[in-house]
This record gives C-alpha cells, sequence and structure tokens, in this order.
C-alpha cells in the first residue's frame, strides 16, 4: 500500500510543479468564472448596474372634480420612477425641457430620457382618450437599462389605461341611465382617480414591481459565479484527470514506466499507483476550487455532505473515463487529442458551458446520456439546498459511470503490461 | 560460481511473424564478474537484458538470476538486480534527492534504512553537494550518474548497464567505467551492453559477441582476439578497379580475407610486413592506386569483421 502512495504523492508533486498544469487546473476555470460572474455584476446574483434616467415632466395635470383640486399623472409617475424600490434599477435626473432630455440622451450623459408630455393626465382621464403619447428616447446603444425603464413605465401607463377604462366605463354606465353631459363628466373622472387612487396606494396590488435582483434575498436561487464555476468545475476536472491518465502513457515512452516494471514493485501495484494518482490530483483540484468559491465569491455551494459525496462521485468519475481513454490510446499524443474532443464533446452535451440550470425538452434528455450531465445536475440541487439523501440518483448513475469506464480501462492496461 | 545462467532464451515480437529480436541466446556469468555483450545495434543486446530484467517475457528458454528462474519466479529475481536503462529514465521535475527516495521505495526501502542508503549512493555518484537540484537542471553527465544510483538503492547482487555511456563526454564517460570498476571490486556481478569495443575490452573479464539475436563468440579478450589468429588488420583505400583488386588480392599466399567497404578494402593478413609490397605490386599489375593504408593489430573489432563479415560499427 505504501508504494501505492509513493506513486500517487510522486505523481502529485510533479504535476503540482508544473505551471501548464496548474493552469489548467486551477487558473483556467478560476478565472472563467470570475471574468463571466464580473460580466454579470459580480458576486451572488443578477446585479444590474444602476441606470441613470433623465426625466422631462411636461404634464399639465386635469381637473379632479372630486376634491375640487387638479391631478398631474405626470408627477405620479415621477414618483414611481423615483420609489425606493426601484432606487437600485434607476436614479432619476429632472430635466426642464423636451430637448435638454434628448440632449442628454444624445451626448452620452444618460443612456435613456422619459418624455412625459403637456396632456399626459387629461389623456388619461379623459373617458374618450387620445392625446400625446409618452416617449422613452433611448441610445440604441444602451439595451439594459433603457429596457428596465420601458418595461416600468409600461406598467405605470397600463395602470393608467386602466384608469381609462374605468372612466370610460362610468360614462357607459350614466349614459344607459340617461344623465346629462355634466354629470356624466364627473363620473368618468371620479371613476379614473379613485382606480388611480387605489392603484398608486398598492392596496389592490394592481403596480407591482419586479426586481429582478436576487441580491440579500433568502432564495437558494445559485448565483452566476457558482453556475459558472461549478459547470467550469467539472469539465477542467475532465481535463486534469485526462492528463494526469496521460502520464501513464508519457511514462512508458520516457522510460520510467519501464524502470518500474524492472523494479520488485508488482505491475498491479505500479498501475495501482497511477489510478490513485489520477484520483487524488482531480480530487485535491475539485476541492481548492471549491474552498476557493466559497471565499473569494462567497458561493454557497449547499449541503456539506452532498458536497462531499458530489466531490467524490465527481473526481471517480473524471479519473474513471480518463483511465479509460488512456487505456486504449498508444501515444501521448493521441491520448492529448482524443481526451480533448471528447471531453469537450460531453461537457457540450451535458451543459457545462451553460450552466446549471435545469433545463428540459432535448437538450435535457441528451444531457443525461453524460456523467457531467448528471453531475450538474446534482449540482444545481445542491446549491438549490437539497440534501446528500436529495441526490441519491444522479450519485449513483455517475458512480456507475465510474465503475464501468475505470473497470474497462484497468482491463485493458493489465492487458497491454502483462 | 554462476550467478546469471541463460539457456537457450529467444524473443520474438508479435508471433508468429514478428521480428526474432533474440534467437537461443545461451551464455552464464560468473558471480563478481563483468561481463559485457558487444554488439551493434539491432543485435539484440537491449532485447537480451530485458528479459533478464524481467520486463520482456521470453518467448522460449530461460534464465535464472541467484537461481531464480526469470519465467517464473520474477518478484525474486528482480530483487537481486539493479537495471540502468540505455535512456535517462528519471523525473525531471523531481531533485536527485527526491528521485532516489522515490525510486528507493520502489525498491521496498523506507524509513531511515531509505535515507542511509540514498546519502550513500549520493556519495558514490558524487552529487551530494547538488542533491536538491531538479534533475532538468543537470548535464547529461550528472542526469547519466543519478541514473545509475537508482539502480544501486537497494544493494544488488547483480548490476545490469545497457549502453550506459552513450552520448556523454569523455570526463563523465571516465568517471562512469571507474565507478564501475569499483562496483566489480566489491563483488558485484556485472552485465554492460555497448557497441564500444575499447569500453569492453577495458572492462570486460568477459565478453559475448552478438549478431542477430545469436551469440557469435564469447571468452576473455585474448580469447576471442585468438579467434582471428595473429592476423593484423589492414585497411587500404583505393581509386579505382577496387573489385579487380580485391579479385587478386583474394587468390593471394598470406592474404586470409578481403573485404570491401565503398572505396576501402579490409585485408586479414599473417603478416602485414612482408604481405604489403606485394599488396602495392598487384594493385601496380591492375593500374589501380593505393591512397591510405592503415594497419592495426588484431582486436575485437577484427573479432567481429572475422565473424561476420561486417564492421562492428554498421
Amino acid at each position: 500500500m505504501s508504494r501505492i502512495w509513493a506513486i500517487a504523492f510522486k505523481d502529485l508533486r510533479t504535476n503540482f510543479r508544473t505551471p501548464v498544469a496548474i493552469v489548467w487546473m486551477l487558473a483556467a476555470p478560476l478565472a472563467l468564472a470570475s471574468l463571466l460572474g464580473l460580466a454579470f455584476g459580480g458576486g451572488e446574483g443578477y446585479s444590474i448596474a444602476v441606470t441613470k434616467v433623465a426625466v422631462v415632466n411636461l404634464d399639465e395635470g386635469a381637473a379632479a372634480e372630486q376634491g375640487g383640486g387638479r391631478q398631474n399623472l405626470g408627477d405620479e409617475m415621477l414618483a414611481v420612477l423615483r420609489s425606493t424600490d426601484l432606487s437600485t434599477l434607476l436614479t432619476v435626473e429632472v430635466v426642464a425641457s423636451e430637448a435638454e432630455a434628448r440632449s442628454r440622451v444624445d451626448a452620452g450623459a444618460t443612456p435613456v430620457a422619459l418624455i412625459i408630455p403637456p396632456g399626459f393626465s387629461a389623456a388619461v382621464l379623459s373617458a374618450t382618450g387620445g392625446g400625446e403619447p409618452v416617449t422613452v428616447y433611448r441610445n440604441p446603444a444602451q439595451t439594459l437599462g433603457p429596457s428596465i425603464l420601458q418595461g416600468v413605465v409600461q406598467q405605470v401607463v397600463d395602470q393608467f389605461n386602466g384608469a381609462r377604462a374605468a372612466a370610460a366605463a362610468a360614462v357607459h354606465f350614466g349614459m344607459r341611465q340617461g344623465r346629462d353631459e355634466a354629470s356624466l363628466s364627473q363620473a368618468a373622472t371620479t371613476a379614473a382617480a379613485a382606480f388611480m387612487s387605489e392603484a398608486l396606494s398598492g392596496a389592490s396590488g394592481a403596480i407591482a414591481f419586479r426586481d429582478p435582483q436576487v441580491v440579500e434575498t433568502d432564495s437558494k436561487e445559485p448565483g452566476v459565479t457558482a453556475v459558472v464555476l461549478s459547470g467550469m468545475m467539472v469539465f477542467f476536472m475532465f481535463i486534469a484527470a485526462a492528463n494526469v491518465a496521460r502520464t501513464i502513457l508519457d511514462e512508458d515512452f520516457a522510460g520510467t514506466l519501464p524502470r518500474l516494471f524492472t523494479t520488485p514493485t508488482s505491475r498491479g501495484v505500479i498501475l495501482a499507483g497511477k489510478y490513485t494518482s489520477v484520483f487524488l490530483t482531480v480530487l485535491a483540484q475539485a476541492v481548492i476550487l471549491l474552498l476557493a468559491g466559497w471565499l473569494l465569491f462567497r458561493i454557497q455551494w449547499g449541503n456539506p455532505w452532498a458536497v462531499a459525496l458530489l466531490t467524490l462521485d465527481g473526481a471517480a468519475v473524471s479519473a474513471g473515463i480518463a483511465v479509460f481513454l488512456v487505456s486504449i490510446l498508444r501515444t501521448p499524443a493521441q491520448a492529448g487529442g482524443v481526451s480533448s474532443g471528447v471531453f469537450v464533446t460531453l461537457a457540450l452535451l451535458g451543459g457545462n458551458f451553460v450552466g446549471t440550470a435545469q433545463v428540459g425538452g432535448v437538450f435535457g434528455t441528451v444531457r443525461r446520456f453524460t456523467p457531467n450531465g448528471w453531475l450538474l445536475e446534482a449540482w444545481d440541487a445542491t446549491m438549490r439546498g437539497a440534501g446528500a439523501s436529495d441526490i441519491t440518483v444522479p450519485l449513483l448513475v455517475v458512480l456507475g459511470f465510474a465503475l464501468a469506464t475505470f473497470g474497462t480501462g484497468v482491463l485493458l492496461f493489465r492487458r497491454r503490461y502483462a | 560460481m554462476t550467478f546469471i545462467k541463460v539457456e537457450n532464451l529467444r524473443k520474438q515480437f508479435d508471433p508468429p511473424r514478428g521480428i526474432v529480436a533474440v534467437d537461443g541466446l545461451s551464455f552464464h556469468m560468473d558471480e563478481g564478474e563483468i561481463y559485457s555483450l558487444l554488439g551493434p545495434n539491432g543485435a539484440g543486446k537491449t532485447t537480451t537484458i530485458s528479459m533478464l530484467s524481467c520486463l520482456l517475457r521470453p518467448s522460449g528458454g530461460d534464465a535464472r538470476v541467484g537461481g531464480h528462474s526469470v519465467r517464473e519466479h520474477p518478484q525474486a529475481a528482480k530483487e537481486l538486480i539493479g537495471v540502468v536503462p540505455q535512456d535517462i529514465a528519471l523525473y525531471p521535475e523531481l531533485s536527485a534527492r527526491e528521485n532516489l527516495v522515490f525510486w528507493g521505495k520502489m525498491y521496498g526501502l523506507s524509513g531511515a534504512a531509505l535515507r542511509r542508503r540514498v546519502g550513500e549512493v549520493l556519495e558514490i555518484i558524487d552529487l551530494t553537494e547538488r542533491q536538491d537540484e531538479r534533475i532538468e537542471k543537470y548535464s547529461g553527465g550528472m542526469k547519466r550518474r543519478v541514473n545509475i544510483g537508482v539502480a544501486l538503492l537497494h544493494e544488488p547482487r547483480a548490476l545490469y548497464l545497457d549502453e550506459p555511456t552513450v552520448g556523454i563526454d569523455p570526463q563523465s564517460r571516465r568517471s562512469i567505467l571507474d565507478v564501475i570498476l569499483q562496483f566489480r571490486d566489491r563483488g558485484m556481478t556485472i552485465l554492460y551492453t555497448t557497441h564500444y569495443m575499447a569500453e569492453a575490452q577495458e572492462l570486460s573479464d568477459r565478453i559475448g559477441i552478438m549478431d542477430h539475436g545469436r551469440m557469435l563468440a564469447e571468452g576473455t579478450h585474448e580469447e576471442l582476439v585468438k579467434i582471428v589468429g595473429e592476423e593484423a588488420h589492414v585497411e587500404l583505400t583505393v581509386d579505382r578497379h577496387l573489385e579487380q583488386l580485391a579479385t587478386a588480392w583474394r587468390e593471394m599466399d598470406g592474404v586470409a580475407r578481403v573485404t570491401v567497404e565503398e572505396e576501402r578494402a579490409i585485408l586479414l593478413v599473417p603478416d602485414a610486413t612482408v604481405t604489403l609490397p606485394r599488396l602495392f605490386e598487384t594493385a601496380a599489375a591492375v593500374q589501380a592506386r593505393i591512397n591510405e593504408v592503415n594497419v592495426t593489430e588484431p582486436d575485437l573489432e577484427m573479432v567481429f569483421l572475422h565473424l561476420t563479415g561486417r564492421a562492428l560499427r554498421d
């Protein structure tokens, strides 16, 4: 047994002393996860940069018969945009004129401007509608911030249109009752104002803002970095396993494997040492990446037992497939090319490059023919809070892949080096 | 006392139609002697060592190392031998000490015994001062010394060295040959393969001359030289009519053998002093001109030439 460990630790030592191996095993997955995480706002969520909006409110308001004053829905729109609910998404900058609002966008000072026309309230509160529409003036090169503003404005306008519908309904009802024109006008205004008041107060929940941010929530939704790093970790575990397994062929060509065969150490022990080194290298890689993800990106990987079992399972299947591939190939060059091709194909089919998101359809079916697809499914479940018992099926399927490939590889190697 | 006995050893790769690399080889080595297998590249020397190292399984015959059959009890045989392969077989990313420690474990050493032996071997190969440097930073000669050191770790009773001086500078070669002679003096049995005639002549108690997987002759240097008698080796460079001249020389008295290679004729003659003037006369008779003459005393090269009709370096 000590000789198996001696071979395994020798391989670990040589692997972790090779800069290229370190890059492949650790730096590449961490760098990719960092870059993609930063591209989506970094850290543990889909946080989006705040968009600055230039707003010009030209609304002149409309007479509100109930209470006797005037109502300005442009101000209401402005209040919505300034609400604390949207403070993490939008910053409002009020400007004096439409021309100034447009020039702010043209000059690149803000990506988008909102122009509320003079007859906005009148149009909303009238039963017949019409009037000039609200304008969202956007920089075509910017997409995300203007889209958010457009969505918010659309929701508010929809509520205002609901007010107008309420006014129209009041007029229609009054006409059937045979009321005079003045009475109908008052009924329409009263109905629209009542609808608006109820909607803007939030009592009915008619205006609901959906915040796409998941920061500081209790949700178990995995963040971008976690999704990417888990996918990259599984992929690069396969690559690292192939690189270490290839050292069997490297050593054969370099003469150290034949020399090992001339020592009193049996061939079975020598090969067992090589297999152990593949497993331990990949395991060490996974543990380092998990720790790095936790320390650097605050990734919550989930239940420790589930994480431990998944890590061991992942290392086992990476080692199994790598040993199998190397057992059917003859030269290190062959092993490098073929292994890379196989693992990239597996990654494409299994979804390593699209994260751990739960997917359905044909892709969802295809990925289940790959061990990495099952692994990613289990990682996704674990990060969403699943325990070890909840991922039994993926664990067993992956273990099956590991045993089948490893067993075949060992048989082929024993025959080759008999 | 015989320590290694090889009987009718045979190796065919990819039977039944593959190459027969070793074909019915038999010899023995006494304990404490240096035995050299001499032959050109492809003669079967490395294949023979591979079978005696239990790296290749013989297709036929057997060899016994310290009484253990390499076919039946390879593990026991391997306990007794140290193998120095022809190419450097070390881990370049590890230091000399780390390499020796690793290989020592593969030979079953551990703990204090391993540390002691690693230290001793570093002394033997004269690398104590630079033991912590990675192998990849060593010169070719230093790597060769570590390559030999690995095989000494478990204090084997027999050492196999497969062309250990190929591609190194004369100083390193001298150093390695001196170390090998020291091993012999300590009673180690040494099997040495080479295609350098001078090395075989200097080191060996006995020499086996191999070609095409067969043993052509074996014995001490003196015994082998007697195969070609006291004949001198005369090498002549001729600018024209070489074939015609060679035919004439073959019919001359006092010429034992004539071999033609490109523009050269190689002759074995019992008495060069008497024969040389007649060789020039014959050349003049066929209007050939001799540009260069070299006369050498009988040696292993001549023995090989005599046995195979080819020069050893071919």
